[in-house]
């Protein structure tokens, strides 16, 4: 028999989580001290955009949602799942999820499990397994369970895990029946370590992804400059074991959104406490900047020496595709950058920032904004451009550049209607 | 308030200051010697607090290299603070130099060190302090940082575009070392001025270098101005062995601090700095 379980916490982990688990058909409790942020989830107006989410919440297997934290007592595992948010420095702010903690901990059952799931910093749990369990001792077990989230494939993620993470206080004792049940539920390993490696793991992990980004983005930049194509390389680099057939190994605007910058702060700061060499995180930070401003140098060098007051068309608003995310988006930093020109942008779900509406005019869909426009900019790889036929773009644009840095837009199709065609990782094709 | 009237910036600032509008009053060493002491008293009874400085005067390369010209351009800033300390002021910009980075830095932008072991970019970079240390967080300061400028009324005659012109005029034949590899960064006069003028509207603060981001050769720059001379001849000479150093520029802050600010295209900016070199006013 399955467990009851619940979440506390219903941002973008804590709902993606519970509905994920709910799909399995485990009778899911998902708690939110907000009744507004529940009332509007329960009418299926979700807070993130993620694709399959609205499908699972809908479904009849979705958890129950509730304001009312009395109703995680049954449950016989209860996870903290707030996201934990941070500021544009990186840093987190932990005081939402400690206020969770502490409505949620007295309603918990003595015998429950409790599994912190939020992106906490490597002490943190211990540090709450000591001063909660001293204050009111409970049979039930603390863990801590590594999230490996990803904005647009979170549903995807949480159904088919790589593996699991979980911190324990004592990690050569057996997992409870009930919170070890959950995890086999889907099937792929489950890695025991103590909570300070757990929490350091999920740190590490993003730390790779940076150092494969930031590594790919600099020699991307040197393919632009001697005539290679990085989309004819990175193959090779697939192929090789050492590097692997899902690396990071695609150009990008820097690393946006807030986990990777969240974790790199997190070990800078720790480190300069304990005396460790982080001048890496540093050359990491610096070359994801730089690597932001791309379309900003080109505009600069190949299009308003041309055409000084060229009108432009931005297609893409957040910082990734499938997500609503505007938190250190490229496409944003351009046009914060852009003065007093036209420009028209559009994107499926995310929204301008308000410091931006008086200059930037939002179009109902990709042809509109390329109205007149000299210049089209692909600044979010959502997919669904990838499938706008550029011959419409070509007729409703006035000028012929396009700048895609991903390379959502094929290259020689652009360069057939007349197109001239930048992106990362490649010299110009005319 | 310019510190310095007669320098290669200076009247060119206090001309489009003035068709701004602006009342300018511009200080040469004529009216005061920033070296002095006592140049601070001086100083201080032209200054009234709210005015914007902007802070031109040094004694540049070529009229001294050495550990005594360090200390007078010193002794000129230890003035010009002591008289800022006095006087609050209501923003100070200060012209400083890419020479504050080292010479082999090949890519550079505001967040690498200005640690240049020579002593001239050493002077800029103390004076840099001394004014922060003066200004503290009370009164805004822009330290503008320019790379090689070159323009009609140059009088440094430094290796680039200006030398080139003059020996265009002068000699029909452009002069190398080696064959001109190295890439530097280059910024036309006007901009110089039009940047300058916008930092001092907008009372703008910070470090900022004033570069274009786009380097080419000294021997591609040379046959440019050539082509644009007609009937001049580019030759490289033997160079001293070493390294040939490339220095390139990130110029995203400037992008992004002056949004619509757009650097005359370089061709058009060398044939028109070529008019002033060919037909000189």
């Amino acid at each position: 028999m399955n467990p009851r379980v619940g979440f506390a916490g219903l941002s973008h982990l804590g709902l993606v989580s519970a509905a994920a688990l709910a799909s399995r058909g485990v009778p899911v409790v998902a708690f939110d001290p907000d009744p507004a942020a529940v009332a509007a989830i329960s009418r299926g107006d979700l807070p993130v955009v993620e694709p399959g989410l609205p499908e699972l919440v809908a479904s009849p297997t979705r958890p129950v949602f509730t304001a009312d934290a009395a109703d995680l007592r049954a449950c016989d595992v209860v996870y903290l799942s707030l996201d934990v948010a941070t500021d544009d420095a990186g840093q987190s702010d932990l005081e939402p999820f400690r206020r969770l903690i502490d409505i949620v901990w007295p309603q918990v059952g003595a015998d429950a499990t409790l599994v912190v799931l939020s992106q906490v910093p490597p002490g943190f749990t211990r540090e709450l397994a000591r001063a909660r369990m001293t204050a009111s001792p409970r049979p039930g077990a603390l863990y801590g369970q590594v999230e490996t989230l990803i904005f647009g494939r979170a549903v995807e993620r949480a159904l088919h895990p790589e593996r699991y993470m979980v911190g324990c206080a004592d990690p050569s004792r057996p997992l409870p029946p009930a919170y070890a049940h959950l995890l086999e539920l889907f099937g792929c390993p489950v890695l025991r370590m103590r909570y300070e490696s757990a929490e350091l793991a999920k740190i590490s992990i993003n730390f790779f992804l940076v150092s494969s980004l930031s590594t790919t983005n600099m020699l991307a930049e040197v393919c632009e400059h001697v005539g290679a194509d990085w989309d004819e390389i990175a193959p090779a680099l697939r192929l090789d074991a050492r590097i692997g057939p899902k690396a990071y190994l695609g150009p990008g605007l820097g690393f946006g959104g807030g986990n990777l910058g969240r974790d790199l702060e997190t070990i800078k700061r720790m480190s300069d406490e304990r005396g460790t060499d982080t001048r890496i995180i540093d050359a990491w930070r610096i070359n994801s900047t730089y690597r932001r401003d791309w379309a900003l140098r080109l505009l600069r060098s190949d299009v308003f020496e041309r055409i000084p007051d060229a009108s432009l068309a931005v297609w893409g608003l957040a910082y990734k595709q499938h997500t609503a995310s505007t938190k250190n988006s490229p496409s944003v930093a351009l046009l914060d950058a852009m003065g007093e020109r036209s420009i028209s942008a559009y994107d499926p779900a995310a929204e301008l920032p308000a410091r931006l509406r008086a200059r930037v005019t939002i179009a109902s869909d990709p042809l509109s904004a390329c109205k007149d426009a000299d210049v089209l900019l692909v600044m979010t790889p959502w997919p669904d451009f990838r499938d706008i036929a550029l011959d419409r773009v070509a007729a409703a644009m006035r000028g012929r550049t396009i700048i895609d840095p991903n390379g959502v837009l094929d290259a020689g199709r652009a360069a057939a209607v007349g197109f001239a065609h930048y992106r990362l990782g490649a010299s110009s094709v005319n | 308030m310019l510190l310095g009237a007669h320098g290669f910036l200076a009247a060119r600032l206090r001309t489009a200051l003035q068709d701004a509008r602006m009342s300018v009053h511009a200080i040469g060493a004529r009216d005061i010697d920033l070296a002095a002491a006592g140049a601070a008293d001086a100083l201080q009874a032209q200054l009234k607090e709210g005015d914007s400085i902007v802070f031109l005067s040094a004694i540049t390369p070529d009229k001294g290299k050495g550990i005594d010209t360090l200390m007078t351009n010193l002794r000129m800033a230890e003035q010009v603070c002591a008289a800022l300390a006095r006087v609050r002021p209501g923003h100070v910009v200060y012209i400083s130099s890419d020479a504050v980075y080292r010479d082999t830095e090949p890519f550079i932008d505001e967040l690498g060190p200005a640690d240049s072991p020579s002593l001239y970019g050493t002077m800029h970079a103390l004076r840099e302090r001394m004014m922060m240390a003066t200004l503290g967080s009370g009164t805004p300061l822009a330290i503008l940082r320019p790379t090689l400028i070159f323009g009609p009324g140059d009088t440094h005659n430094s290796y680039g575009a200006n030398r080139f012109m003059r020996a265009a005029v002068t000699d029909r034949r452009i002069s190398l070392f080696g064959e001109g590899e190295e890439q530097r960064d280059h910024v036309f006069v006007d901009d110089m001025i039009r940047l300058l003028q916008a930092v001092v509207e907008r009372r703008s603060a910070g470090v900022l270098n004033v570069v274009t981001g786009q380097s080419i050769s000294f021997g591609d720059l040379a046959r440019k101005v050539a082509a644009i001379a007609g009937d001049v001849a580019v030759e490289g000479k033997p160079r001293a062995a070493g390294p040939i150093l490339h220095r390139h520029y990130d110029a995203t802050a400037l992008f992004r601090s002056f949004p619509d600010f757009q650097f005359t295209p370089r061709d058009e900016a060398l044939a028109r700095a070529w008019r002033g070199y060919a037909q000189p006013a």
